[in-house]
């Protein structure tokens, strides 16, 4: 495939690590704290299942500041 | 000495008056408990002496306030629910707290140990504050209320969120404080009143309805009570207790008739001859003086 | 000063404890940086999918260097806004409604410190988010496309970061003012948007306003050169931020803290 050979990986690969240090530290911060607003589990889903946005969604809006 | 003047003090919320207006001269060195039943305007009170309220009138005047009005070096205060940071442990929050009332490191450090200790939750002391039982968070409250030794001590119904055993063990905290600081603290229960403190100050809506050392007010409502428990009390009982020459007033719960009387020999006479003629089946009959709870139930007026 | 280190030192711990200082980075790296990456291989993923007729030819010619790093950082005026809004909304808001405030500033703690260390401690999040993600935007445009002078690049960071920073006084600010964090955030995203729209159609006669320096900072990345009103707006952000740390504080005090 001509597009994945145009495709710089060693310029692409830093991105998906953050991404994933993102997903993971988000995990950790839901398995640590009390409560959130709305359900857990439907927490654990977006930030599994909805791309970058999910867990930057799960510390703007389900974590519960106080 | 006199700590604080309070003169005249007011606090309306929305025009519904909480405290219709308190006169009193807090004495330094003293125990003095806050006592009245709930809704009285104890925790009103206690935050406007604390500086969280302001009152809507009148004053309240520190001796030892600083020059702007200051005064919040010279108290502790618990409030009645204590609200952490729940992320921090609880040897962090004390320090930060012992930090930002002006203790250094290394002072806050050894305080907060010692507290902790003092407390009685130094096992856990690492663990974070959120996950702590509402009795350990009251003990937490108290280190940090007294981690800057203030000269007043102002704590907010500090036993009533705790078990049987954790009052205990606070209430005689508070006993071995009373020797360092003034100590001001709340409650609607009398028994807690009465063993730790010197003073009492009753407070029923929004007014002190009485005030005085323990001595002063059983001297001062010194009656003989008759205490008269029967099996079963029919209704003439009460009406014809209450209608005696020497009665002055009576109490009446459930079976239990507690008469007031000014003089204790007429009266035991003429109540047993009473209880005799009208064969009224008698299971106590009690002379006493009063206690400080039919104190309490009289300034009440209940 | 002690006692103001005690208070930012618990803001920067607090923010180490939730996560603040990992994810608001990230967040602003992956906004900033998929405008180069989008952007680059964006005509190539069309050419591969598009499933365009033969001979049909896309010639859109690539864009500047400039442009693209002003359309990456232009992210940040709308979605980082949303997220600077959003997570610091609370900072005193929150504590107030949570009554940990009382607990605080029942110690001799001035309220002038208590709230200019919180200011300060989201400070420091924005400009080292802004910073960090902006700098992984420079250099994958300098990758991808062509390098962006680096003295442009620092001068369009501090015009961006001094309008990021009006917007997190005016955060503080409602969040001292309101006891309601939510409403506090809302106030200040609408309050943000309307001033940005007003100075956006008005621009000739708002030259001085903040929030042009969100254009003025793409101006210098094309242009090359910091535009005329870029000084003058500058300095009145700053008077801005002055005023609205002063009236926090004031409004603060002037509330009873147990409601």
């Amino acid at each position: 495939m001509e597009l994945l050979e145009g495709i710089n990986w060693g310029l692409l690969a830093p991105l998906f690590i953050i991404q994933l240090i993102l997903l993971i530290v988000s995990l950790v911060d839901l398995s640590r704290i009390e409560k959130t607003n709305g359900p857990k589990l439907l927490w654990v889903f977006i930030i599994i299942f909805v791309n970058i946005i999910g867990p930057i969604l799960y510390f703007v809006i389900g974590r519960r500041n106080d | 000495m006199s700590l604080i003047q309070i003169q005249g003090v007011k606090k309306s919320f929305q025009g519904n008056e909480v405290i219709k207006g308190l006169d009193y001269n807090l004495e330094k060195g003293k125990c003095i408990a806050l006592l009245g039943p709930n809704g009285a305007g104890k925790t009103t009170t206690l935050r406007m002496l604390s500086g969280i309220m302001k009152p809507t009138k009148g004053s309240i005047t520190f001796s030892d306030a600083k020059k702007d009005g200051d005064i919040r070096h010279l108290i502790g205060y618990l409030p009645q629910f204590p609200v952490f940071y729940d992320w921090m442990s609880g040897i962090e929050f004390l320090q930060y707290v012992g930090k930002l009332a002006g203790l250094t490191n290394k002072e806050a450090k050894e305080r907060s140990i010692e507290l902790l200790e003092l407390v009685g939750i130094s096992d856990a002391k690492n663990r974070r504050v959120g996950k702590y039982s509402g009795g350990m968070k009251q003990r937490l409250g108290i280190a940090q209320a007294i981690i800057h030794r203030p000269q007043l001590v102002m704590l907010d119904e500090p036993v009533s969120a705790l078990d049987p055993f954790g009052r205990r063990e606070v209430l005689e905290l508070l006993e071995g404080l009373k020797k360092e600081t003034t100590i001001l603290f709340s409650t609607h229960i009398l028994n807690d009143a009465e063993e730790v403190c010197d003073e009492i100050l009753f407070l029923h809506n929004g007014e002190i309805v009485e005030s005085g050392t323990m001595e002063d007010l059983r001297e001062r409502h010194q009656q003989a009570k008759i205490d008269l428990i029967f099996r079963k009390k029919t209704a003439d009982m009460e009406s014809t207790f209450k209608n005696h020459t020497l009665t002055q007033s009576i109490l009446v719960d459930g079976n239990r008739i507690s008469v007031f009387v000014t003089n204790v020999e007429q009266a035991r006479k003429g109540f047993l001859k009473l209880i005799s003629e009208n064969d009224w089946q008698l299971d106590k009959f009690e002379i006493s003086s009063m206690t400080l709870e039919d104190v309490f139930m009289k300034v009440v007026g209940k | 000063m002690s006692q103001w280190m005690t208070l930012f030192q618990k803001e920067i711990l607090e923010m180490w404890r939730n996560f603040k200082w990992i994810w608001v980075p990230i967040t602003f790296i992956l906004l900033g940086v998929s405008e180069p990456v989008s952007s680059y291989y964006l005509p190539q993923i069309i050419k591969s999918f598009g499933g365009l007729p033969e001979g049909a030819i896309i010639d859109i010619p690539p864009p500047t260097a400039g442009a693209v790093l002003a359309s990456g950082l232009s992210q940040y005026s709308t979605l980082g806004v949303l997220i600077i809004v959003l997570s610091t909304m609370g900072v005193i808001a929150g504590e107030r409604k949570s009554g940990v405030a009382a607990m605080i500033l029942v110690k001799p703690v001035f309220y002038l410190s208590y709230v200019t260390s919180k200011w300060a401690g989201s400070l420091l999040l924005v400009w080292f988010s802004l910073f960090i993600g902006y700098l992984s935007t420079w250099y994958y445009t300098g990758q991808l496309f062509d390098w962006v002078a680096f003295s442009d690049f620092l001068q369009s960071f501090v015009l961006y970061g001094l309008w990021l920073t009006v917007v997190l006084s005016i955060t503080v600010f409602f969040s001292s003012a309101l006891l309601a964090p939510g409403m506090a955030g809302f106030i200040s995203l609408a309050l943000t948007l309307v001033v940005s729209i007003f100075s956006g159609a008005l621009s000739h006669l708002l030259e001085w306003s903040p929030a042009q320096l969100t254009s003025y900072a793409s101006g210098l990345l094309s242009a090359g050169e910091l535009p005329e009103h870029a000084m003058p707006a500058s300095i009145l952000s700053i008077l801005v931020i002055i005023l609205l740390l002063w009236l926090s504080v004031f409004l603060f005090k002037k509330k009873e803290l147990a409601a």
